[in-house]
């Protein structure tokens, strides 16, 4: 076992190096946000699969919801979660302390991200939100029934993606925070953020189920969605502990 | 916050300790990475990007991804394995068919292309739709007239197997079987695939030389070729329309992957190189011989079509004679040392000791 003992002695030692150098530079510290995402749908918490009514007076509920956000700032670069509306919609960042007014995301993955191959965590194939004829992320995945669409068993499938110009639909989002923020080295906060879903088919344009109960590629239609994202999220509340 | 190194320390003796017992005592053997050295054949351009940059080429991945290149279990029947429709005398084409038979008798809707220089590729697929080559198995197996698995069931498959979780271990330093992994080591075979020892080749490093009518076609296939497919990959990997009909699957090519009206029609310029064994030709494999591909150049391209490539508005003018000679040439691009390399081969079934 020779070899096993130089390999540990190894990892051990360049383990303790990497880790102590920077740790004396830098002293490690920041605060810890934990981002938690409110999804509500005409005024009510988003139960899964039970109706609501959407601007356009169509009846709709929701089986599936899921979304990228990535790239937090301040200090987040290259950060990307899975946010499933219906499992514990919960991240956690590491944020340098400081005194913010706002804090902001791409709803999606990036295009780097889109094209650098086998990925793994929240970009993992198995995550089910990875088209494989035609390379990309969905960013954003909606599924559900509605009286008002015309598809095979009333379905609603809209999978919005696509990262390549003209047809990207990663948006930025702002989160202001309305009376500032601060936070300190070593606490813990809680932001809540709303999600409201009448935005989703309603904000700078107007996506009927009737119209389109189905998105499933790149393109003019997955564009006119994703301009409703920045709209769809707002500030709720803040909390310090 | 001083508690924090102590506690790092501690999790590294421990990371080792961990470390040291799996290897004593999984019996899967042990990390014995071999670095790979991937060098570019003489005359050819560097590659768009390394792709192998953070994939290390090493023995144990190629081994691993060469294994899962012929494996069943990727797919639902688990007879159904990439190596099925890609057959190695075929230059990982398939062999005499316009499309490739999928799970549950079903049919590819596109001509499997040969496979090789794939390295220099920067988009796969005939629409060029896949950007990169570790997610490009993803298509296939996914697909349900092609492999009609899923990811879970496939790597539940692999995890459940021992030869497998010795062979993870062996190029990755531990036995886990992600999805990841599994694709990097696939691509590892794959981006290994080199053909560059064609007679054409041999006459470029000045081991061998044309003869007659050689000479006079390799003159007609800079004429009338080349432009497209391009010296020394016989490709420029553009997207092109060569004035074939529209298919029975109103497949529009390009244009399904970029949206743009402009694109419709056109696919990947595919390479001349290994083209006698790769027969039945373009994306569809309507095209069944290398003679009435050049009757298609020579007499049926379809002038009306919008997207036709501008290069080919100009009639390709070729006597009969000027046909065969421009044949010779395209045969001195097939390389049976790539074909027949044993390296590329399914591997022999490996026994697992206990
Ligand atoms: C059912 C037959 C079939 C199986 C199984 C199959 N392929 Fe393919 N392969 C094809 C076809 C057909 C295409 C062309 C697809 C297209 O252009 O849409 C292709 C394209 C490719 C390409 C792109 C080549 C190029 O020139 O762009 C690569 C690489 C490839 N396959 C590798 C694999 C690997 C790796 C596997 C196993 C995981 C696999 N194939 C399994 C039929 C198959
Ligand atoms: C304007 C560009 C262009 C020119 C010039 C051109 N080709 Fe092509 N070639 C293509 C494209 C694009 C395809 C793929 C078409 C498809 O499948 O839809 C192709 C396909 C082929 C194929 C089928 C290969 C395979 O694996 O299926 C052969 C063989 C071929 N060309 C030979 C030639 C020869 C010989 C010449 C010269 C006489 C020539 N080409 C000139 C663009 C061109």
């Amino acid at each position: 076992m020779n070899k096993a003992k130089l390999l540990l002695l190894t990892v051990i030692l360049s383990g303790l190096i990497a880790l102590l150098l920077p740790s004396f530079s830098v002293p490690a510290a920041s605060a810890r946000l934990r981002v938690h995402f409110v999804h509500t749908a005409a005024g009510k918490p988003l139960l899964q699969d039970s109706l609501y009514l959407n601007p356009f007076n169509e009846t709709y509920s929701v089986s599936k919801l899921k979304y990228y956000v990535s790239n937090w700032h301040p200090g987040n670069k290259g950060s990307c979660f899975l946010i499933n509306a219906f499992s514990d919609p919960v991240i956690s960042l590491d944020i340098p302390p400081g005194q913010y007014e706002s804090i902001s995301f791409l709803l999606g993955v990036d295009s780097v991200h889109n094209s650098s191959g086998a990925q793994t965590g929240a970009l993992d194939p198995l995550n089910d939100m990875f088209w494989t004829w035609n390379t990309g992320y969905v960013m954003f995945k909606l599924e559900g029934v509605s009286a008002a669409s015309k598809s095979d068993l009333n379905r609603i499938e809209q999978h919005t993606g696509g990262y390549r110009s003209p047809f990207a639909t990663m948006r930025q989002v702002n989160i202001v925070f309305p009376a500032g923020e601060k936070m300190e080295a070593g606490k813990t906060y809680d932001l809540n953020i709303e999600m409201n879903l009448d935005k989703y088919w309603k904000g700078a344009n107007e996506i009927r189920i009737a119209e389109h109960p189905v998105i499933t590629k790149p393109g003019n239609l997955a564009v006119m969605v994703a301009d409703n994202f920045p709209g769809m999220f707002s500030f709720k509340s803040f909390l310090s502990h | 916050m001083n508690y924090r190194i102590p506690i790092l320390i501690l999790a590294f003796i421990g990371t080792g300790l961990i470390l040291i017992s799996a290897g004593k005592e999984d019996g899967l053997g042990a990390f014995a990475s071999t670095p790979l050295k991937w060098e570019i054949p003489k005359g050819f351009p560097k590659p768009p990007t390394n792709i192998f940059a953070k994939n290390k080429l090493t023995e144990e991945g190629f081994q691993l991804g060469r294994k899962l290149f012929y494996e069943g279990k990727l797919s639902k029947d688990g007879e159904t394995s990439c190596g099925s429709c890609h057959q190695q005398f075929a230059a990982f084409s398939t062999f005499d068919h316009d499309l490739s038979h999928g799970v549950n008798n079903s049919f590819s809707t596109r001509n499997a292309p040969a496979l090789f220089n794939l390295a220099w590729m920067r988009e796969y697929h005939w629409d060029g739709g896949i950007n990169h080559i570790e997610v490009q198995p993803l298509s296939p197996m996914l697909a349900a007239n092609e492999m009609g698995e899923t990811l879970d069931s496939v790597l539940f498959k692999l995890k459940k197997d021992t030869a497998y979780r010795r062979m993870f271990k062996a190029a990755f330093g531990d036995p886990a079987i992600t999805s990841q992994r599994m694709l990097k080591a696939l691509a590892q075979f794959t981006g290994s695939l080199v053909s560059a020892n064609s007679k054409y080749d041999k006459v470029k490093r000045g081991e061998a030389s044309f003869n007659a009518p050689e000479e006079k076609g390799y003159a007609l296939y800079k004429a009338n070729c080349a432009a497209c497919h391009m010296e020394p990959l016989f490709t420029d990997y553009s997207y092109r329309n060569n004035g074939l009909a529209l298919n029975r699957f109103t497949d529009i090519g390009r244009q399904q992957i970029s949206g743009l009206a402009g694109d419709s029609l056109k696919f990947k310029v595919p390479s001349l190189r290994n083209v006698q064994l790769s027969y039945p030709y373009m994306h569809d494999g309507r095209i069944f011989s290398l003679p009435q591909v050049l009757d298609h150049y020579r007499l049926k391209i379809n002038r009306d079509q919008p997207t036709l490539d501008p290069i080919l508005q100009k009639p390709i003018v070729l006597s009969d004679r000027e046909k065969n000679e421009l044949l010779y040439f395209l045969y001195t691009l097939t390389d049976t040392s790539f074909t027949k390399n044993p390296r590329f081969a399914a591997p022999a079934p490996i026994t697992i000791k206990h």
